[in-house]
Formats: C-alpha cells, sequence, structure tokens
C-alpha cells in the first residue's frame, strides 16, 4: 500500500500536467510570447515570482551546490555562496530557498548582515523527489540573483533508520566556533539542535496525522548587533544544522532556535580573535 | 585536514592494503569453497574463515572499548528481511561462482590484467544499483515491506538476543565465543593451513582491515556535525557508487567505499607489476562472456538484496554479530555450494 501510493499520485501528477498542456496550447495561441519567455525554472513558481517582483535577476556570483543525485531525500546537504564584498554598502541582505517539487516549496530564509563577512550559507533539507531546487539572493543594492541545480532523488537499499534520538522538543544546542579566529578573515560557525522538525504531513503510527512542529527562527547577534537569521520551513531537515560566517570582533555571540509553539532555546559563545 | 578528508586518507590505505593482500594471497571465497569441495584443498576457505574470526574479535574489542557504537550501522537496524537476506545470498553465491570470484576478488583480478573481471564488475554495478535505486527498487520495497520483522531485542543481534538473559558484558562475550571459536578450530584445527603462511597471514590481514574500517568511519569520522556513516568493508553497493562516482564526481562527494574500492585496484596493480604477475586475459568464447555478465548481475541484485557480498556480510556484516547477516551469509554459502555441487552446479571453468 505504502509503495503504490507514490506511483498513483505521480500518474495523476502527469495527468494534470497534460491536461494543463491541452489548456496551455490553446492559451498558447492566445498569448504566445509571454509564454514562451516564462521558461526559466524560477518563473514557474509564484512565491519566486513574487519575490523577485518583475525585476530580472542575473544568474551570476551566485552559487547553489547539492549532490546532483541523492539516495537520501530527507536529509540533502545544501550550501548557498555569493559573490559579495559584505560591506556596509554592499552586501547580500538575504538568500531565500525553495523547491519546486516540495509540498510547500518554501525550504528556508537567510538574512545577513555585513557582521557576517561572508554570504557563505549551508543546511540539511528534505527534497521529496527528484526536482529543481532554487536560490535567490537580494542585495542591498536591490540587485537579485538566481541560481538553480536539478537534484535526483532515489531510494535507498544502503540506509540505516538512525533510530529516531529526536527529542520532541528543543534539545542539546550545539555550536562550534573557531577558538582563536584570525581577525578580518571571516570565522566559520557550525550549530546543530536536536529536533524532529514535525512536518505535519506524516503519519504516525496510529495512523493519525502527526501534528507539525518546527523550529522557525534561529538568530545570532553579536554584543546585541544581529549578524545572521533563519527561518525554516518544514523543508529543513530534522535535526537543523546551520554553517554561516560571522566577521571576528571580540565580542559575545548569542544564538537563539525558536520553536513555533514559541519556545526559545540560547547558547553563548565568547568571540576572541587572534 | 577536516574530518572527512582523514577518513578518505584512511580509506584508501585499507584499499591499498586489501588489494596488495588480495592480490598476493588470492583471497577468495569462491575459489576457497570450489578448492575444498571440489580439489579436498581447504586452504583458503579456511583463511576466509580465519578473517572472519579476527574481524569479529576486533570489531566486538573495538566496541567494548567504546570506540565505536555498531548500533549506527546498516547491520543492526531493528528490523529485517527475512526473505531478501537469504534469498538475495542465494542469488549472491550462485553468482559468484558463476562469475569466477566476488566483487572484492573481481577488482583484484582486473587489476592483474583480467578484463573477464572488468565485465563482471560492470554488470554488478549496474545489478545493484538496478535493484538499490533502480528498475527493481520498488519490487525490493515491496518485498521487504511483506516479509520485514522486527524481533523485540535491541540491538538485533546475537550478543544483544543472549545480552537479553545474562546482562550485556557477558552476552558480548559468549556470543563472541559461539561464533569465533569455531571458526578458530575450522581454520588453525588444521595442520597444512597452519603451514600455509600465506593463507593465514592473508586471512589475519584482511580480518583485521574490518575493525580498522569501522574505527575510521565510527571514530576518526565522527563529528557532532557532520558525523560520517559508520560503515566498514563492503563490495556491491560500492562498487556501484564508483562507477557512479567516475561519471558524476561534479556532483557527487566521495565516500568511504568508493575511495577503498579505489585503493584495491590501486594495490593490487603495484603487487600485480611488482610480483610480474600481471597478464592481459580476455573471454576464449562468447558463452564465458555471457556467464560472467549473468554472475555479475546476480551478484549485484542478489548483494543489493542482501545489503552485503561475501565481504560485506561474511565478515563486516558477522563483525557486528547482527541476527540478519547469519541470514545473508547462509544464502551465500548455500548458493556458492549450488554452484560448485548437485544438479544445479555450473560447469568448471
Amino acid at each position: 500500500m505504502r509503495l503504490t501510493k507514490p506511483v498513483f499520485r505521480g500518474d495523476r501528477r502527469s495527468f494534470l500536467r497534460s491536461g494543463a498542456g491541452v489548456l496551455g496550447v490553446g492559451g498558447l495561441l492566445l498569448s504566445a510570447p509571454s509564454l514562451l519567455l516564462a521558461r526559466q525554472p524560477w518563473e514557474r513558481l509564484d512565491v519566486v515570482r513574487e519575490l523577485l517582483d518583475g525585476s530580472e535577476p542575473s544568474t551570476t556570483g551566485i552559487d547553489l551546490d547539492l549532490p546532483l543525485v541523492s539516495e537520501d531525500g530527507s536529509s540533502v546537504s545544501l550550501s548557498v555562496s555569493v559573490d559579495s564584498p559584505m560591506s556596509d554598502d554592499d552586501y547580500v541582505e538575504s538568500i531565500h530557498v525553495f523547491g519546486a517539487g516540495n509540498p510547500n516549496p518554501e525550504i528556508a530564509a537567510f538574512r545577513l548582515t555585513p557582521a557576517a563577512g561572508k554570504a557563505v550559507v549551508a543546511t540539511r533539507v528534505r527534497l521529496n523527489e527528484s526536482q529543481t531546487v532554487i536560490a535567490v539572493a537580494r542585495t542591498s543594492r536591490g540587485e537579485m540573483k538566481v541560481a538553480t541545480r536539478d537534484v535526483r532523488v532515489t531510494v535507498s537499499g544502503c540506509l540505516s533508520r538512525n533510530g529516531d534520538s529526536s527529542a520532541m522538543g528543543l534539545d542539546n544546542p550545539r555550536v562550534r566556533v573557531p577558538p582563536n579566529p584570525q581577525a578580518g578573515n571571516p570565522a566559520e560557525i557550525l550549530t546543530l539542535i536536536n529536533h524532529p522538525m514535525e512536518t505535519g504531513l506524516r503519519e504516525g503510527e496510529d495512523g493519525e496525522l502527526i501534528p507539525k512542529r518546527i523550529v522557525e527562527r534561529f538568530q545570532v547577534e553579536l554584543d546585541g548587533d544581529p549578524v545572521f537569521e533563519a527561518e525554516l520551513y518544514q523543508a529543513v531537515s530534522a535535526n537543523p544544522y546551520l554553517r554561516f560566517h560571522v566577521k571576528p570582533r571580540a565580542g559575545e555571540l548569542r544564538f537563539s532556535w525558536t520553536e513555533d509553539t514559541g519556545e526559545t532555546v540560547e547558547v553563548t559563545e565568547t568571540l576572541d580573535p587572534a | 585536514m577536516s574530518h572527512i578528508t582523514l577518513v578518505l586518507w584512511f580509506a584508501l590505505g585499507v584499499g591499498l592494503v586489501f588489494g596488495v593482500v588480495g592480490q598476493r594471497t588470492g583471497f577468495c571465497l569462491t575459489g576457497g569453497l570450489r578448492d575444498w569441495l571440489l580439489d579436498q584443498d581447504g586452504r583458503r576457505v579456511r583463511a576466509f574463515a580465519l578473517a572472519s574470526a579476527v574481524a569479529l574479535v576486533g570489531t566486538q574489542t573495538l566496541e567494548a572499548l567504546g570506540y565505536v557504537s555498531l548500533g549506527r550501522s546498516l547491520y543492526l537496524q531493528p528490523s529485517f528481511s527475512w526473505l531478501l537476506l537469504p534469498l538475495g545470498g542465494l542469488l549472491f553465491g550462485y553468482g559468484m561462482v558463476a562469475a569466477n570470484g566476488c566483487g572484492a576478488r573481481s577488482l583484484v583480478l582486473l587489476a592483474s590484467g583480467n578484463l573477464r573481471a572488468f565485465v563482471v564488475l560492470i554488470c554488478l554495478a549496474i545489478g545493484a544499483y538496478m535493484v538499490l535505486s533502480g528498475l527493481l527498487a520498488p519490487l525490493r520495497l515491496w518485498l521487504a515491506a511483506l516479509s520485514s520483522v522486527a524481533p523485540p531485542v535491541a540491538p538485533l543481534s546475537l550478543s544483544g538476543w543472549l545480552g537479553q538473559y545474562v546482562g550485556a558484558v557477558p552476552g558480548r562475550w559468549i556470543a563472541v565465543s559461539l561464533v569465533a571459536l569455531p571458526l578458530l578450530a575450522f581454520s588453525l584445527g588444521n595442520a597444512r593451513f597452519r603451514h600455509s603462511p600465506r593463507d593465514w597471514l592473508g586471512g589475519v590481514l584482511i580480518g583485521g582491515l574490518v575493525p580498522v574500517g569501522w574505527f575510521i568511519t565510527g571514530y576518526l569520522g565522527a563529528d557532532d556535525f557532520d558525523p560520517v556513516r559508520l560503515v566498514s568493508l563492503t563490495f556491491v553497493a560500492p562498487i556501484g557508487d564508483s562507477v557512479q562516482y567516475v561519471m558524476l564526481s561534479t556532483g557527487t562527494a566521495l565516500d568511504f567505499g568508493v575511495t577503498v574500492v579505489a585503493g584495491v585496484l590501486a594495490g593490487s596493480l603495484v603487487a600485480a607489476l611488482l610480483s610480474r604477475s600481471f597478464h592481459l586475459q580476455g573471454f576464449d568464447s562468447p558463452q564465458r562472456m555471457l556467464r560472467s555478465m549473468a554472475g555479475g548481475l546476480l551478484m549485484g541484485v542478489g548483494g543489493g538484496l542482501a545489503l552485503g557480498c561475501s565481504v560485506g556480510q561474511g565478515l563486516t556484516g558477522m563483525s557486528t554479530l547482527g541476527l540478519g547477516s547469519f541470514l545473508a551469509i547462509g544464502g551465500i554459502l548455500l548458493g556458492a555450494v549450488l554452484g560448485l555441487r548437485g544438479p544445479l552446479r555450473l560447469p568448471r571453468l
């Protein structure tokens, strides 16, 4: 039963797609020019079109890295890097990541500041099926940059179901800050927290939907100044992992994770540049 | 050096040692069973048994000392398929007789100039991927769902099961003795084997690589933020991964298994060249080629279903004492014996 479900869904989708195709041919005759232009993967996604708000994004200076083939759709490494001086008058303000083939296309949104020093962010995400992943970056000067990557998601026979160690709530937050970062060289920070990131789409053993429960916000401040912030959606893997940068200056880094229940966990670390 | 780079360098070392030792000693379960059943020469099969005992004792000692936690490995998952493990083993065992060597042996043979092994390996890789993620994967998942059992034992191993009655620590060592002592008696009890250093040394070295592999991925590869998957020597999925890696390396990351495969090829190539035993060989008939193709495909499909090959289940799976591994090894041995004797036996090459 479990096996036939996705197959059936695929059939329905392709049916819908062919139905849409028939309508599309009719539409094409009426509005051929606009349809011919609407070819880029990001133009097919409403949320991305909204974010771009009519501006023409550039596809250079941004790199989205995911494996071409992943045999574990529940945890796919993703990293985005944007070429930017990250200076006070020219920095990357936000990076949004979308998965066109997920039930909810939003994966995560990262907000950066010049204090980050480097626009490189990594996490692990859930991909429902083979699809195109899209990253959209906006700079402080209003430029938009887009990168896409096609990922094939397969099933696998060699996966160990790593026993559900996930406690229900926010548990065991971990942070790795380099002990003596070089001043002037953005320091790489790793963070991880135990959390099931329940999507609200999954059935428990009793056949009932498990209610949605996710970490929806992660914030980092250096002596009270915002450095980095992430909005997470259901498509971020269990035990959310985030890698980002901070420009070293002596001070106290405060990390906080907020659940959709409102519960918050904080960790502080001293940043002590060499 | 990041922990991942460290793991890969050590994996290369493991592969090189396996390649050199495999090339110089002819370590091979297929050949061992054939020599033993048909030629009354049990040295090579005893080398395999000794390797299995060394792998088991080494691995269990490693876990008892707290370096690795095998519960995270593939072999000790909370459920297994009572159907696919023995069935896959059976196909693998028969396939390795048809192909005249298992996956690891074929890597060594290829690097010694045996181009028949190339055909075996390509078919093995395709077969493995067909059943792991390709055409046959839906069938595998369906059968696995039908036949999955989850006995109330944690971890699902002989030691875990005995541990329920006598406590975890005695359970582990009683289980180790129950398995290792017969293997040691079978191998070291034979005078001819004891007087053949090539064989016992090969068994000790290759068996010893299994705990080394666990140590590399489980201890050197441990990281709070980005742990390496806990694995040790196995050759079905990694041969498929290696073929995929050479084609998609810009979009995939090197892992332990692929690096070991590369190391085995390099190590046995060097050993073959230095010992002047590198000879190019091909097929002398299309029938022989068909047999190699079928053998490779059976090994890939069977190994994919059984979660491992003669090395992956016979040495590595066995070293965890996983109950599923016993089923898989039973299947592999039965399949190999069917290929060597009885009504289904394959003609001798």
